[in-house]
């Protein structure tokens, strides 16, 4: 499916073009497939980090605690906690139960993920793991596997959380008719996001949405702004599907028209940051002089 | 043209007959200087004796009227530690077109009883402090004067807890703890003499037979899908010919018939989730194959580690199975006490569901005491066992029983209620979960989780925002 939205992203994209940039197919197509994106040195690193990612978490994966421990254990403590279960709703229409488990699971694991997101950009030992992320001076939808593994038991922790949380809740209330609303295999939301051009949030397809759109949906176009050198763009549009986590936490930012975003870390390039050993090694040396200088505030504070 | 459908229809069938697998039937007879005229050695005629008392006594268990009943006592005694000849095989019987071939308990063998073979230690998951001859005599009073094996004060299913508590204390306690456990050694039954003087099989093949007709598989099981060998059990008309492997229109109840354990196995394996029953016979065959090979020698040290090590795969395997019946019957007496609480809340009925409830934890019951009869001590997990199960289930008025008096008359006091015995019951499955790592799983309470755990699991780890 994944080549599917793939397709979506690249239709898209050459209407955007068309569109906005009065560009012609052709033009259309040597903008999106240009060699000096795909074959950047940023983006082969991204393509060296989703190989050896791969690796490392097909080793990785049977350690971690899966969502259905989580969740088996999260079911006991409620029914402990409680003490007994009565079954509720069961007069309702199956539709009823289907559509609350499905907007309810798309409402807090898209604000885990804005949360998350948040505390990665503002907890400075997790922003070091991150930077590997926003180090990417060239997007392509690979760029969305250019993580971090420190990074990734994050995202595996957060949801294991919510996947178990709200699998938990629903089963001990609602019963064995608790199911998640698909479409081709993936919930509706995730399906009507990725039918959206989620595939070009890690592009140069600077495709908007409408002002009013951007106060509800985050577009390619914005999470673009996320990625940007200019300061003021900085921790900005945290957000990953809904846009309303973010107008809460007074950090969107909409997209403007003709606005040419440089994407990394700071305007400027340092030599070897696309190093694959430099990029799984520097956030180590990063954290250990956070830590430090932590062991050095708090031998100040208690000597005086 | 003829000639050659003839031939390759004759090499089709001796092919089909090399790719059959092995029944468990006809191994030759290998006993030095046997001057007998026995054709194969395999005989255990006494187990399928035992297979039908058993199934006979759980009929009678049933037939109480709720008046003190001394016939009925009587009748059912005689199938439990009597040894009379002339009793009739009251289940199976011909049903429909399933004929079964014979109707009385002599014709499998004489003076069989399964009192004599009964689990002789202490059943710590019954009231009375009682051994497990002692506990069944004890249950088969009660049951004789109960309605139709029911004692609505008590919530005890007499049928079940008699029936699963065999199906542990006599079947599995001597495969497991006996034939397969101290009989296996080199100076007991020796394969290099025959079981008794005259007899066409030696101490190891018939220590093995007995083994397996405890088990209950028919004799060609291999050649059966476990659902053929669970509709065998049914009576299914259409299971006749899949039984009936001797082709004389009847199903033997001594090698074509599905009995106790192995209709669990086929219960369990017909999910598609494990294949115990399979398992199971194949290392029963496995091993008879190897003591046929041995031509009536002892066993060498590496023949018998290798025959141990097929007792293990059965003896795991089995273990697995009543774990399993454990985990069903907790999850379907959990889902009892959801509708007897909900009904209890609208004022509903629930006399047919507090029988369905009392049959659940006769049978939850009845298997978690058979788990405790094998030949490992289960420590601990006994413990939390029969404290979650507890012995009784929880009643309406948030009572169990705590113990029986020296009259036999049961002690109650009070309880968890019925809303918090359902949480038992959940980690009763925890518990067949974390210890013995079951997988069919059926009446599972965290089925629907797991589902739902499928689509919404991403495994994306590495996909950044």
């Amino acid at each position: 499916m994944f080549y599917g939205y793939l397709l979506i992203g690249l239709l898209l994209a050459v209407i955007w073009l068309r569109w906005s940039a009065k560009q012609n197919t052709r033009e259309a197509f040597r903008e999106i497939f240009s060699s000096e994106i795909w074959w950047s040195s940023s983006a082969k690193a991204d393509y060296a980090i989703f190989f050896i990612n791969k690796l490392t978490f097909f080793f990785l994966a049977p350690l971690l605690l899966t969502q259905l421990a989580a969740a088996t254990w999260l079911f006991t403590f409620l029914h402990e906690s409680i003490g007994y279960r009565t079954i509720i709703g069961e007069s309702w229409p199956d539709i009823s139960i289907i559509a609350l488990f499905t907007l309810c699971y798309f409402l807090l694991d898209d604000f885990a993920r804005f949360y998350v997101h948040k505390l990665l950009h503002e907890v400075p030992f997790l922003w070091a793991f991150h930077k590997v992320h926003h180090s990417a001076r060239t997007m392509t939808p690979m760029t969305v596997f250019r993580t971090h593994p420190v990074e990734g038991l994050v995202f595996a922790m957060r949801s294991v959380i919510v996947q178990a949380s709200v699998m938990a809740i629903f089963i001990f209330f609602f019963g064995g008719r608790v199911d998640l609303y698909t479409v081709l295999g993936v919930g509706v939301f995730t399906f009507v996001f990725n039918m959206m051009g989620s595939n070009l949030r890690h592009s140069h397809i600077g495709l908007r949405y409408w002002g009013w759109l951007e106060s509800i949906l985050i577009s390619p176009a914005q999470h673009q702004i996320h990625h940007s050198v200019e300061p003021k763009h900085f921790d900005k549009n945290y957000g990953v599907i809904l846009a309303i986590w973010d107008r809460m936490g007074k950090s969107l930012v909409k997209s403007s028209k003709h606005e040419r975003i440089e994407f990394g870390l700071s305007k400027k390039v340092l030599k070897g940051e696309q190093n694959i050993i430099f990029i799984y090694l520097s956030p180590f040396r990063e954290v250990a002089m956070i830590a430090r200088e932590c062991i050095q505030y708090f031998k100040s504070v208690f000597k005086s | 043209m003829k000639l050659n459908l003839l031939v390759s229809s004759m090499a089709i069938a001796a092919a089909m007959n090399v790719n059959a697998a092995q029944n468990y039937a006809d191994f030759p007879v290998t006993v030095k200087a046997y001057e007998g005229d026995a054709k194969h050695s395999v005989s255990y005629g006494g187990q399928a004796a035992r297979q039908v008392l058993h199934t006979s006594l759980k009929t009678l268990s049933g037939q109480g009227n709720g008046q003190e009943n001394a016939e009925l006592k009587a009748k059912m005694l005689a199938y439990f530690e009597g040894k009379a000849e002339g009793r009739a095989i009251l289940s199976p019987v011909s049903k429909g077109g399933f004929v079964v071939a014979e109707n009385n308990v002599d014709v499998l063998s004489k003076e069989k009883n399964l009192a004599g073979k009964t689990y002789k230690g202490a059943v710590t998951g019954w009231p009375g402090g009682m051994t497990g001859p002692e506990v069944l005599g004890f249950m088969i009073d009660k049951a004789s004067s109960a309605n139709k094996g029911f004692d609505p004060l008590t919530g005890y299913d007499y049928q079940q807890l008699i029936s699963k508590f065999i199906m542990g204390a006599v079947f599995y306690n001597q495969a497991v703890d006996n034939y397969l456990d101290e009989k296996l050694d080199a100076d007991t039954k020796p394969n290099g003499q025959a079981y008794k003087p005259g007899k066409p099989y030696t101490g190891k093949e018939h220590v093995w037979d007995e083994a397996f007709g405890y088990f209950g598989g028919p004799a060609n099981t291999l050649n059966l899908s476990a659902e053929d060998v669970y509709n065998i059990a049914k009576q299914k008309e259409d299971a006749l010919v899949l039984a009936d492997f001797n082709k004389d229109g009847k199903a033997s109840l001594y090698n074509e018939m599905t009995y106790a354990h192995a209709y669990y196995a086929a219960g369990f394996d017909k999910g598609g989730k494990t294949t115990y029953l399979h398992n199971i016979v194949q290392a029963f065959v496995d091993g008879r194959l190897l003591l046929t090979e041995a031509k009536g020698v002892n066993l060498t040290d590496a023949q018998r580690t290798e025959l141990k090590g097929y007792a293990a795969t059965i003896a795991d395997n089995w273990q697995m199975v009543i774990a399993e019946a454990v985990f069903k019957y907790a999850g379907s007496t959990y889902k009892d006490l959801q509708k007897l609480n909900k009904l209890i809340e609208t004022n509903g009925d629930i006399a047919a569901d507090f029988r369905a409830y009392a049959k659940h934890w006769g049978e939850l019951k009845g298997f978690a005491l058979a788990l405790q009869t094998g030949n490992e001590n289960l420590g601990e997990t006994a413990v939390k066992l029969n404290r979650l199960i507890g012995f009784s289930p929880v009643l309406l008025g948030n009572t169990q029983v705590i113990g029986v008096d020296s009259k036999g008359n049961y002690i109650q006091a009070s309880s968890a209620d019925m809303k918090q015995y359902m949480l038992h019951m959940l980690k009763v499955q925890q518990l067949m979960v974390d210890q013995f790592g079951v997988k069919a799983r059926n009446k599972d309470v965290l089925a629907d989780m797991g589902d739902l755990a499928g689509k919404l699991s991403s495994g994306g780890y590495v996909e950044n925002d």
